[in-house]
């Protein structure tokens, strides 16, 4: 096909390429300095590490000497799993019901439903506390779970929102047409081709709850304290490492979810193949 | 029409109760004259638009938010094309260190730019032993640094939503537009990236509404001399603790960041109108 | 909402079915705001299970910065999310100023006369001293003789510094403002100073970014408390304090008693067991490194001072004054500062 011997094939392959690996290294960097120094055998956060050891995860594995460290996880994978999932549950509904709204609406609506993530967090957190005391309301799980609710439901709205955009209209019509009810063309058909969307938005929420200091600092009580904001208690004061093998763990874990996900894709591939 | 109020109402209705409301006591809260909230008027307005200063701020953070997106889109877009071509296995490798950053606490990213971006740090060290400067160069602190490291962290709010679209896009589109005749650069600005413009626009938004918002990135990395908004909302609210300024101050913001957004979206819109093939086959 | 529901039911059906004398106990309990980090470890080791011991009475504890505490009294109007506050001198004025505390009966603490009096008033009893100084790394720089040092080379291109959100950055640019004509009410010579300095000055951070910057070796030299310095050297890191010349600055950590709290009891035995003897002479070890308050405890070693009474001639500061005074100069930074 190609007639001319591809300048420009060769420019956009070379200028793809350099970007792309620039954009790996400022993905990978700190995350590695952050495993290196997570590694370390010195009793303080350093970098480069001094000697090699593990035993840094060892302590923050310690169900004894590290257990407030423990509970405070608890409480923020138990708030971030709730929130996330209603997030994504709401998140999808309405993002779907905003993307057949037409013109100056579904934009209003649009703005509206992301301005959580444009106000600053404290500000929220601040509001939302004044607010629920006003309702009589302590501070609790509960208030935890609708407070994050609120900050990371936009990043559903926006990832669905985007998948939702890109959706042939064709498609749903095609499948109506056939006789399938709206349940029937929603699961069969419009749900898988959005499922890349739920899935990317499902993730950036529950994350985003998990790294949240602002709105915990308000709403969480002595006894739903969490993870980020005791981290920052002991990055603080005392350099203390196993902040970092914090995120060494949570990179470990994601690596054996995709291995697993690897094994299984693999797996559902040689049955049906 | 009513299935789509239908699907919206829930989150409408848990938006109200429990972002609107608090959303409307701050509004009272900034047009409180005093800082011990006694009498309402618009004292707290007029400090906060009269001074050149706060002006200045609003433009350094949206700037800072709007150099965050184009350093992000720059790195990222390529990123997600090397994404699209690459196999099942790459693609799942390529998406795991994506959202890398996600997984390292914000308390700890943080202390990993001053490893990289400090005097003695890791580009430093690099730079000087190249010989490639005589004296270390000034990273940390300094705006490029900061736009550096939010790119860092904003970099999976890109790819994820453009990731979710990109990957739908439909290779016989390509294949035409190449069989067309049309050259690598103008299938991509022509056809890839507008079909992927939902995408992109969506996660520039994101980007844009953290990185103006991202108050710790901004004062560990960005240091106290570079003065943006979040830090001077957390000053008021906290260590004087006058909420009425405060409560300005973040509105202020929250209109401010939403007019860019709102700018970005409509970009987005037209931008997936310019697509030359046909998109649907 | 269903969940929050389900649970009040669930959590009523659960009370009615408890046999009352656990109930009762489950009331003897006091919840006290703490620092984060160094404090909360040190109160959860020591204070917690002594109370316990001593008492009967549960600590639970909330880590929030004095800021955060002041912010969140304040937002959660009339609930008071803890039963005892643990401030510094700035936000300690501010609550004062805004009737969040109860007023306090000294008289109810067993410790009474082994404290200094000056650390005992109608509002609360002071648990800690705070001795802020000048930290630097003696393995890049040498010791530096004071506060004027820090203009110079080799300090000023290695000077990490903070602003006026924290009580040690405070009372440190008041005694900078000092050497250069200042006063306790008049910081701009010290702005002044600092701006002819800034494009030499290695950082100006965020205060929890400061042990970071300290340890990589962006900064060899910054202004902090006696606490941080012993606390990072047990850690391994390079650092030493030095008292300058113009004299180290003490202020005293001050606890107090909510307004509106439901466990004052509690709360008093909390507090007396908090400044007793045995609690502070184990809060004084590493790796918690507290400056006492109790005349019983003796000093450590590697403090700028040998008794309590040593503390009298350290530079202190009227609050009462500074206070009103801070938010203005909180702006004046950022604007002299910025870029």
């Amino acid at each position: 096909m190609a007639r001319r011997p591809n300048l420009g094939a060769a420019s956009y392959v070379l200028v793809v390429g350099l970007l792309a690996a620039l954009a790996l290294l400022i993905l990978v960097g700190p995350v590695l300095v952050v495993l290196a120094t997570s590694l370390t055998d010195s009793r303080a956060i350093r970098f480069p590490p001094q000697g090699l050891s593990l035993r840094w995860y060892e302590l923050l594995l310690d169900t004894v000497r590290s257990r407030p460290i423990h509970r405070a996880a608890g409480n923020t994978l138990q708030v971030a799993a709730l929130a996330a999932g209603l997030a994504t549950l709401l998140g999808t509904a309405a993002a779907i019901g905003i993307s057949t709204m037409r013109g100056r609406l579904g934009r209003l609506m649009d703005a509206f439903f992301l301005s959580p993530l444009v106000l600053p967090g404290l500000a929220f957190g601040l509001a939302a506390l004044v607010y629920f005391t006003l309702l009589r309301l302590r501070p609790s799980l509960e208030l935890l779970v609708i407070g994050h609710f609120i900050v990371i439901t936009p990043f559903v709205l926006r990832t669905v929102g985007a998948s939702m955009s890109q959706l042939d209209p064709a498609l749903p019509e095609a499948s109506r047409s056939l006789g399938a009810g709206p349940w029937r063309t929603f699961r069969r058909v419009t749900l898988p081709l959005i499922a890349p969307g739920i899935a990317a938005g499902g993730f950036l929420a529950f994350m985003a709850s998990v790294d949240n200091v602002p709105v915990s600092l308000f709403l969480s009580s002595a006894r739903t304290d969490m993870l980020p904001i005791r981290m920052w208690g002991m990055m603080e004061s005392t350099l203390d490492v196993r902040v970092a093998a914090v995120s060494g763990l949570l990179i470990l874990a994601a690596f054996l979810l995709m291995l697993v996900m690897e094994r299984l894709t693999g797996l559902t591939r040689r049955i049906r193949g | 029409m009513r299935l789509a109020w239908g699907l919206v109402a829930p989150l409408g209705l848990a938006y109200s109760a429990f972002f609107l409301a608090p959303l409307l006591i701050l509004g009272v809260v900034s047009f409180y004259q005093d800082e011990a909230m006694t009498e309402f008027g618009t004292a707290q307005w007029r400090r906060f638009l009269l001074d050149q200063f706060h002006w200045k701020v609003i433009g350094d953070t949206l700037l800072l938010g709007l150099k965050t997106v184009a350093a992000t889109l720059l790195l990222g877009l390529p990123l997600a094309l090397v994404y699209r071509a690459a196999s099942a296995r790459w693609q799942r490798v390529l998406l795991f260190i994506v959202v890398m950053p996600l997984l390292t606490s914000v308390v700890v990213r943080t202390f990993a730019w001053i490893v990289i971006l400090g005097r003695e740090g890791l580009i430093n060290r690099l730079v000087l032993d190249l010989g490639l400067a005589a004296e270390p160069l000034r990273l940390l602190q300094t705006e490029l640094g900061l736009v550096i490291s939010l790119t860092q962290i904003e970099m999976p709010l890109l790819l994820l939503p453009v990731l979710a679209v990109m990957v739908r896009i439909d290779p016989n589109v390509l294949d035409a537009s190449a069989s067309l005749g049309a050259s690598r650069w103008r299938t991509l600005f022509r056809v890839i990236l507008p079909l992927a413009a939902p995408g992109i626009a969506a996660g520039c938004a994101l980007v844009f509404a953290s990185a103006t918002t991202a108050f710790i990135s901004q004062s560990v990395i960005g240091g106290s001399r570079l003065v943006y908004l979040p830090a001077i909302i957390w000053q008021q609210a906290m260590v004087v603790a006058h909420w009425p300024f405060a409560a300005t101050a973040a509105i202020s913001l929250l209109l401010s960041v939403s007019a860019v957004i709102a700018v970005i979206a409509t970009a987005g819109r037209i931008a997936a109108g310019r697509v030359e093939a046909p998109t649907h086959g | 909402m269903s969940m929050n529901r389900r649970r009040a039911l669930f959590g009523a059906a659960s009370l009615l079915a408890l046999p009352a004398p656990l109930r009762a106990q489950t009331r003897g309990s006091v919840t006290t705001a703490i620092y984060p980090g160094a404090w909360e470890e040190a109160f959860r080791d020591h204070v917690a299970p002594f109370l316990k011991q001593q008492s009967g009475v549960d600590l639970e504890m909330q880590p929030l910065f004095a800021v955060d505490q002041i912010a969140k009294f304040s937002a959660s109007r009339g609930v008071p999310p803890f039963d005892v506050f643990v401030l510094d001198p700035g936000p300690r004025i501010t609550g004062i100023e805004r009737g969040m505390f109860d007023k306090f009966d000294a008289s109810r603490l067993s410790n009474q006369a082994l404290l200094p009096s000056m650390l005992v008033d109608g509002w609360g009893v002071g648990c800690a001293a705070q001795v802020v100084g000048i930290a630097y790394n003696p393995k890049r720089v040498p010791k530096p003789s004071g506060y004027a040092d820090l203009f110079k080379e080799p300090w000023v291109s290695k000077l990490g510094l903070t602003g006026f959100g924290t009580t040690f950055g405070t009372v440190s640019l008041i005694e900078i403002a000092k050497i250069f004509g200042g006063s306790e009410v008049n910081i701009d010579p010290a702005l002044v100073e600092l701006k002819k300095a800034l494009p030499k000055i290695a950082a100006v951070g965020a205060p929890a970014a400061m042990p970071g910057l300290f340890q990589q070796g962006q900064c060899a030299v910054m202004y902090t408390n006696t606490q941080t310095v012993t606390t990072l050297k047990d850690r391994g890191v390079d650092i030493e304090f030095a008292v300058p010349e113009t004299g180290a600055s003490a202020f005293f950590t001050t606890m107090h008693i909510a307004k509106g709290s439901e466990n004052v009891a509690n709360a008093y035995k909390y507090i007396d067991t908090t400044v007793g003897r045995d609690i502070q002479a184990a809060l004084q070890k590493p790796p918690y490194n507290f400056v006492p308050v109790n005349k019983d405890v003796p000093l450590l070693s590697g403090l700028p001072m040998k008794s309590l009474d040593d503390m009298t001639k350290f530079v202190t500061h009227d609050w009462a004054k500074i206070n009103p005074l801070r938010a203005a100069w909180i702006e004046k930074f950022n604007r002299e500062m910025a870029k």
